[in-house]
């Protein structure tokens, strides 16, 4: 982990983040908006493995609970589950064109159940079977369909950071 | 080996920490331990969310205009230029024109109901959007604001302020599950709360099992401590027929959508300059069934020109209705009657 590597999970989590809170929370939808942070947690999990994944996930994860209503260190737990989870992945010899969609697709359904979990833990009124459907039919296709566009582009942003890809843990 | 059991020593100590802070921060409203931390977020994103939101809304209107560029075919490049800066203009023309209706919308808010609100852009929309409905405005401490106030629209009401940094809030939304507002029933003074339902519309409980509800009633504020009251909620569309509950309930569809939000307003004076007027017990005068209280209330968003725009005070006097139906010696009067001509006869 050096500082670079630290500079871009910063630079690239606060962009997800600001993106998320101002454009596609607000894009008219229908059903619930897209997770771009997630998605690109899952994208570095893919790309560097699960700790990079569970690490990344655990901080942007706290950030957004900061910026949210709920309590905090719910989405950190959530996303650093889904970082894990995802970044298991990420050694398979070969990759078939399809694997980053279903690790997004496994990561932000394994991320909505750890998060309805600990809301029906917590005596969390907002989750009822409603919601969670919801988000697992609209939330979860559309953080597939913005695959395309943040894994590559996480991949060639780690790759150019790395100098010897065999070194990598 | 090695590597992997580090992995899973750091994913369980992630785990355990995440949960400690939800722990540390579970049922703690404002004050919690957490709580600089939350603001200390809130106080860094805030003013980046209202650059960003600026300019992704200013990319918004130029894109809407684009579509038209696309369609004019015309070899003559000046008049293409010429096209291009209109379609522009037009582009940013119809965003005005959308704000001053809004604007427009709240400033009538202001003249029907005593309120001044302070005027805010909704900056962005909270994180967790399956499951929570918040907004961040752009206006904080510094404009006065302070947490649980009324967000309203020139519609009705939108939500209160709940987080507070000095240049931007946070607006818990009246959708969310976790929000609830005293609300009363114009033609009935009943009293009862309303609770959001995520996508779904409110859910409006009272607390007397015997009044009568009707489709299309409008349900205002009650007031409390940092509630406005006689803020418009929305209309009654159905009502739960539960007979042994010991509670009534009803579902509302509020007047204000909000998931397409731009520019609110933050009541931040208590109640409305009107004084309050001194109670006189309903004589002889119209008959309490054709009360105007029903007829004066908007159907939907504010009307643009209502004959009678001071009887929506009456809201706020309708705190004091409550007594006030009981009171009267003409008994079973609707207590919204008494109170129109209440406020009439000075």
């Amino acid at each position: 982990m050096t500082a670079q590597r630290f500079l871009l999970g910063a630079a690239t989590v606060v962009t997800a983040l600001l993106l998320q809170l101002t454009v596609v929370s607000r894009l008219p939808l229908p059903g619930a908006a897209p997770d771009l942070l997630l998605v690109l947690i899952i994208a570095f999990a893919l790309a560097e493995g699960p700790m990079a994944g569970m690490v990344t996930g655990f901080i942007g994860g706290l950030l957004a609970d900061g910026l949210s209503a709920h309590e905090i260190g719910r989405l950190a737990l959530a996303y650093a589950v889904a970082g894990y989870l995802t970044g298991l992945l990420h050694d398979e010899t070969e990759r078939s064109t399809l694997q980053p969609f279903g690790a997004v697709a496994l990561g932000a359904l394994t991320a909505l159940g750890a998060y309805a979990v600990e809301g029906i833990l917590l005596g969390d009124p907002r989750i009822t079977l409603y919601p969670v459907l919801r988000a697992a039919l609209s939330s979860v296709p559309y953080d597939v369909v913005l695959t395309p566009f943040v894994v590559p582009l996480v991949a060639g942003l780690v790759r150019r950071l790395d100098v010897d890809p065999l070194r990598r843990l | 080996m090695r590597g992997s059991r580090r992995l899973r020593l750091t994913l369980v100590l992630l785990l355990l920490t995440a949960f400690t802070l939800t722990a540390l921060d579970y049922n703690t409203a404002q004050n919690g331990p957490l709580a600089a931390l939350r603001r200390g977020i809130d106080t860094v994103f805030g003013p980046l969310e209202g650059v960003v939101g600026g300019g992704a809304s200013s990319v918004g209107n130029a894109l809407s205009g684009l579509p038209r560029l696309g369609s004019y075919q015309s070899d003559n490049k000046k008049l293409q230029q010429e096209n291009a800066r209109l379609n522009g203009t037009i582009a940013s023309m119809a965003g005005l024109q959308c704000q001053v209706d809004q604007l427009n919308q709240l400033m009538h808010f202001i003249k029907f109901t005593d309120y001044h609100p302070v005027p805010a852009h909704v900056v962005a929309v909270g994180p967790a959007g399956a499951f929570e409905w918040t907004a961040t405005i752009d206006a904080g401490s510094a404009d006065g604001i302070k947490a649980g106030m009324s967000v309203v629209t020139g519609a009705g009401l939108v939500g209160r302020t709940n987080g507070v940094t000095p240049h931007t809030a946070t607006v818990l939304l009246l959708a969310d599950p976790k929000f609830t507002v005293g609300g009363t029933l114009i033609s009935q003074a009943s009293v009862g709360f309303a609770t959001g339902n995520g996508s779904k519309p409110m859910t409006y409980s009272l607390a007397s099992t015997r009044s009568v509800v009707r489709k299309g009633d409008v349900l205002l504020t009650t007031g409390s401590d940092t509630y406005a009251p006689g803020v418009p909620i929305g209309t009654v569309t159905s009502i739960t027929p539960d007979t042994n509950a010991i509670s009534r309930t009803a579902t509302i569809v509020p007047f204000v959508d909000v998931s397409s939000l731009d520019l609110v307003g933050v009541i931040t004076t208590k109640t409305p300059t009107a004084p309050r007027v001194p109670f006189r017990p309903y004589g002889p005068g119209p008959s309490p069934t054709s009360s105007p209280c029903r007829a004066a209330v908007p159907q939907g968003p504010v009307p643009a020109a209502s004959p009678t725009p001071r009887v929506t005070v009456a809201p706020r006097p309708s705190g004091s209705s409550t007594p006030s139906g009981s009171v009267t010696p003409s008994g079973s009067a609707t207590p919204g009657g008494p109170v129109a001509t209440a406020t009439r006869t000075p």
